[in-house]
């Protein structure tokens, strides 16, 4: 009895502490976007202001800009990803697996501003990529848009958080079943067939995670924008931060909101479209 | 079947080597910089330095303790959420919750847990700081533990019951190390996002410098010293070690195992 | 069977003295709150390398630096949201943040009679006394409330192998280095020389640089997308080195930036100049305010106050300005000169030199960075808008 108790515990102790650290505050938060302001404070009331602030400014395209980017980002680092996942989840030996997924994780361990600047240098109109691109001839100066351009944010990102996303699909993957897979290949299906049936279905679970990983990454990365972005490149948390600068407290916790919305419709659409119990299946299955 | 054409093998570890020299290339900069001369004095000059630097060692504490912290507190809450995933009636519901603290703009979620801290009468510490980093680790701890676990048979299971295992003994005797390489991951993850979160650490950093808002202040303000670029290539240095030690100590399992 | 059951007693084993080794400091250290450590927060350029051996030694307090960030975001969330208020007893950022640190409540004023280098000090007399523009770095209504630890005049900088001699924030505009020009993110500093540089040219109808109306701030804003628009520039750029990199590697040609990055980049071999230009400079000070913790005990303010002191005087001054390349107090040139083994001969000149130079700015005036404009607000939705074109 004592040990069932303990176990409720444990399972609700993470509920608690989101609940509590989280969902209080995040409560304050959305109440605090209708907010009127006073001078430097704020106080309570229930005005849209803040909203219609958002709304009609130049923030708006911020936000579009944002979701676009990232979802650009996410993409582009899923398809390098997968591969990599796949290969080292069914060709390469254990060890060699290992020391892969360990190659991956050490860049991390460094700074992530000084690794993000890093590329300000190397990508610069004087730095040693320019330099490699005009000594062999392929362009004739030092080309622009390697900085500060939407080209270098999405290198950013993509450093920042594609190795993040390789992880949890090579899980995955790496947890399908060989019987199946056997038993395609002995029932005919041609190894295109097979990853589109079966493979794939199964690791759909690793690729909803690795979704999140990159997309709310980019999504809330701010270091990026602000190094290698160009004349002004902002994403939301940058402007979030900005009228914090005035402590305009409701501007800021509307655009907070409006990004928890924006995030939560996202996840019902992906809920819609792949269906969570492909992730949740096995796990879910197995309690009833 | 699973040898795949064997002439497209070296093509995809060529593949594999190009990504991941696209992420060491970032970290040749800080390697050269840290080497920096100038003033007459000697390529190591700026190694000497770190130890020097009273806020650079007194953060560099901080956030190595701050780091284990999080990496033990947030896996173990990431395997608990991915249980009651598994085992309470709306798991789509805890899934939710547990992924929200990613959904919030870092700067908004600072600040909302900051208020809320001074509501509870928590003063900024050590406890704080791990309080928000713990928060914006856990989605990812229990996505990773969540994956493994998704590809766990619970076949397993029930052979251990039918042998008469309880709740707990099949679970740390079957389940565990079966979904281990779910729980490293998430203790690896969470240290990493210890080691780099910024914007919600700073707002209740209180007394503390970590590494990581030290260097965002110096890089802000007065100019990234050749003293980081060392501390940086240090890290570097220790970690490929690391890296290079399990690898050979795997080898040299691998070996005897095949000697036996 | 054996394997795993070792595997998972290590595993138990670790885990308990893992959290006990983490939690045992977690709650039991709550860094020198009390007696004993001076919490000085601090946006790097007060930081005299750790050494705090000549206030430490004679008062017997330590000073703890925590290095924060300067944006009025982060001052604010620190002190608002973060219970900063408790956690530091001086917070040492660029000054003029008076009207929301007093209005808050977040910072006491300060009695100038327990600070014996206040009067020492011919800056304060002569740019930042009361009734003086640059008063507004350090007073609020009539009350001063932050101690002036460094002031400097602003300008831009260049490389004249690639211009030539500049001598008007007109480059920052000239088609000429069109693309090859950057600017700083910041509304009260590249704003209001934009501002500057629009009244003086006649461009604009601007009253007051200082303190601009919204429709001012928005003809200036115009102004800006029109150039961003024809690419006039490369990178807006938000921090030290950030700059820095832009002068050394020669992303680009003519910069608004702030004086020690030219410094910075001259010790790295590159041949910048900072402009004197004719509309004058962009003057501002740093302040370090005390701030308001009902629980502070006396002796903790007093000790407060002896740190403060000890910043307005001479070795402090000597020693920010070598490290920093900002103009302190006017003490700090004749500490450097008259103690040749605390500062060899080239850092006493530096000190003197820097000092002199910055003095002559203040002397010639310009525009006084106002951090809290009347229309703050409108400033920032501008700005953004001028980010998001």
């Amino acid at each position: 009895m004592r040990g069932a108790a303990l176990r409720w515990a444990f399972l609700a102790l993470p509920i608690a502490v989101v609940a509590v650290f989280l969902l209080a505050p995040l409560g304050l938060m959305v109440w605090m976007s209708f907010w009127e302001r006073a001078g430097l404070l704020v106080r309570p009331a229930f005005t849209l202001a803040a909203y219609y602030d958002f709304f009609q400014g130049a923030r708006l395209s911020v936000l579009e800009r944002s979701l676009w980017v990232s979802l650009e980002a996410t993409a582009i680092s899923l398809l390098i990803a997968y591969p990599i996942a796949y290969f080292l989840a069914f060709k390469a030996r254990p060890s060699a697996t290992r020391a892969v997924l360990l190659l991956f994780t050490v860049p991390f361990l460094i700074n992530y501003i000084i690794r993000t600047f890093a590329w300000t240098y190397l990508l610069g109109r004087t730095g040693p990529v320019n330099g490699a691109l005009t000594a062999l001839g392929i362009t004739q100066g030092p080309v622009d848009w390697l900085l500060y351009s939407d080209v270098s944010v999405l290198v950013g990102l993509i450093t920042s958080y594609m190795p993040f996303m390789i992880f949890p699909l090579w899980m995955s993957l790496a947890g399908i079943d060989r019987r199946l897979l056997q038993a395609s290949w002995i029932l005919g299906a041609p190894p295109a067939a097979t990853f589109w049936k079966i493979t794939l279905p199964l690791s759909l679970p690793g690729v909803f995670a690795a979704v999140v990983f990159g997309f709310v990454g980019c999504f809330g990365e701010s270091a990026v924008p602000i190094i290698m972005g160009g004349v002004g490149y902002q994403l939301m948390g940058n402007t979030i931060t900005s009228t914090l600068d005035v402590l305009n407290f409701p501007l800021a916790a509307a655009m907070s909101s409006i990004v928890v919305a924006a995030m939560l419709a996202l996840l019902g659409l992906w809920y819609l479209a792949f269906d969570i119990r492909a992730f949740l299946g096995k796990i879910v299955r197995w309690r009833a | 079947m699973a040898g795949g054409r064997p002439a497209l093998t070296p093509l995809v570890w060529g593949y594999i080597a190009l990504v991941l020299a696209f992420l060491y290339v970032p970290l040749i900069p800080p390697i050269l910089f840290s080497f920096e001369t100038g003033g007459g004095a000697g390529a190591l000059r700026w190694y000497a330095q770190i130890w020097r630097n009273p806020i650079l060692t007194s953060s560099m504490l901080t956030t190595l303790k701050i780091g284990i912290a999080v990496a033990l507190a947030a896996t173990v809450l990431g395997l608990a959420s991915a249980m009651a995933i598994r085992e309470l009636r709306a798991p789509r519901l805890v899934l939710l919750l547990m992924l929200l603290p990613v959904f919030i703009p870092g700067v908004s979620m600072g600040l909302a847990t900051a208020f809320f801290f001074r509501q509870l009468g928590l003063a900024p510490s050590l406890l704080t700081i791990a309080i928000v980093q713990v928060l914006w680790a856990l989605p990812f701890a229990t996505l990773i533990v969540l994956t493994a676990m998704s590809s766990f048979d619970p076949v397993y299971l029930e052979a251990a019951y039918l042998s008469g295992a309880n709740r707990r003994r099949a679970f740390l005797d079957v389940e565990l190390p079966l979904i281990w390489p779910g729980i490293s991951g998430a203790a690896t993850f969470s240290l990493i996002l210890s080691f780099n979160e910024t914007v919600r650490t700073a707002i209740v950093q209180g007394p503390y410098n970590t590494v990581q808002t030290y260097i965002w202040s110096t890089y802000k303000q007065i100019g990234l010293s050749p003293t980081l670029y060392a501390l940086m290539s240090l890290l570097i240095l220790l970690t490929l070690t690391l890296v290079a030690a399990s690898l050979l100590a795997g080898a040299r399992r691998a070996a005897s195992l095949r000697a036996e | 069977m054996n394997s795993a059951l070792t595997r998972r007693q290590m595993m138990k084993a670790g885990l308990v003295t893992g959290l006990a080794a983490t939690a045992g400091p977690l709650i039991a250290r709550r860094a020198g709150a009390a007696g004993g450590t001076i919490n000085f927060a601090d946006i790097g350029v007060g930081d005299p390398d750790g050494d705090w051996s000549r206030f430490t030694g004679p008062t017997g307090y330590n000073v703890n630096l925590v290095a924060i960030g300067n944006a009025p975001s982060a001052i604010l969330n620190v002190l608002i949201a973060g219970g900063g208020t408790a956690s530091y007893d001086i917070i040492n950022i660029v000054g003029g943040m008076q009207k929301p640190l007093v209005d808050n409540n977040l910072v006491e004023p300060i009695d100038i009679a327990k600070l014996p280098n206040w009067s020492k000090d011919k800056n304060i007399d002569e740019f930042l006394g009361k009734g003086m523009p640059g008063f507004q770095f350090i007073g609020y209504k009539d009350t001063i409330y932050g101690v002036p630890t460094v002031l400097q005049g602003d300008s831009f900088a260049y490389l004249p192998e690639k211009t030539g001699k500049l001598d008007s924030y007109a480059a920052l505009f000239d088609p000429k280095w069109k693309g090859y020009v950057a600017l700083e993110d910041n509304y009260t500093t590249a704003g209001q020389k934009t501002a500057l540089y629009l009244k003086h040219a006649k461009l604009a109808e601007i009253s007051n640089p200082d303190d601009m109306t919204p429709p001012e701030f928005k003809t200036v804003v115009d102004f800006l997308i029109d150039q961003k628009k024809k690419g006039q520039f490369r990178v807006i750029w938000s921090s030290f080195q950030q700059a820095v990199d832009l002068i050394v590697n020669k992303e680009v040609y003519v910069i608004d930036c702030w004086e020690p990055m030219v410094f910075v980049s001259k010790s790295k071999g590159v041949d910048a100049v900072y402009a004197d230009p004719v509309e004058g400079y962009l003057l501002w000070a740093m302040a370090a305010y005390v701030t308001k913790n009902p629980n502070r005990s006396p002796e903790q303010t007093d000790a407060a106050y002896k740190l403060l002191d000890f910043m307005l005087g001479g070795w402090y001054g000597a020693k920010i300005t070598t490290l920093r390349g900002y103009m302190t107090n006017t003490q700090a040139p004749e500490y450097a000169q008259q103690h040749k083994d605390e500062f060899p001969a080239e850092d006493a000149k530096k000190v003197t030199d820097i000092t002199e130079n910055v003095r002559r700015k203040f002397a010639k005036g310009g525009t006084w960075q106002n951090r809290w404009p009347t229309h703050v607000d409108v400033y920032e939705s501008e700005w953004s808008r001028f980010k998001a074109s």
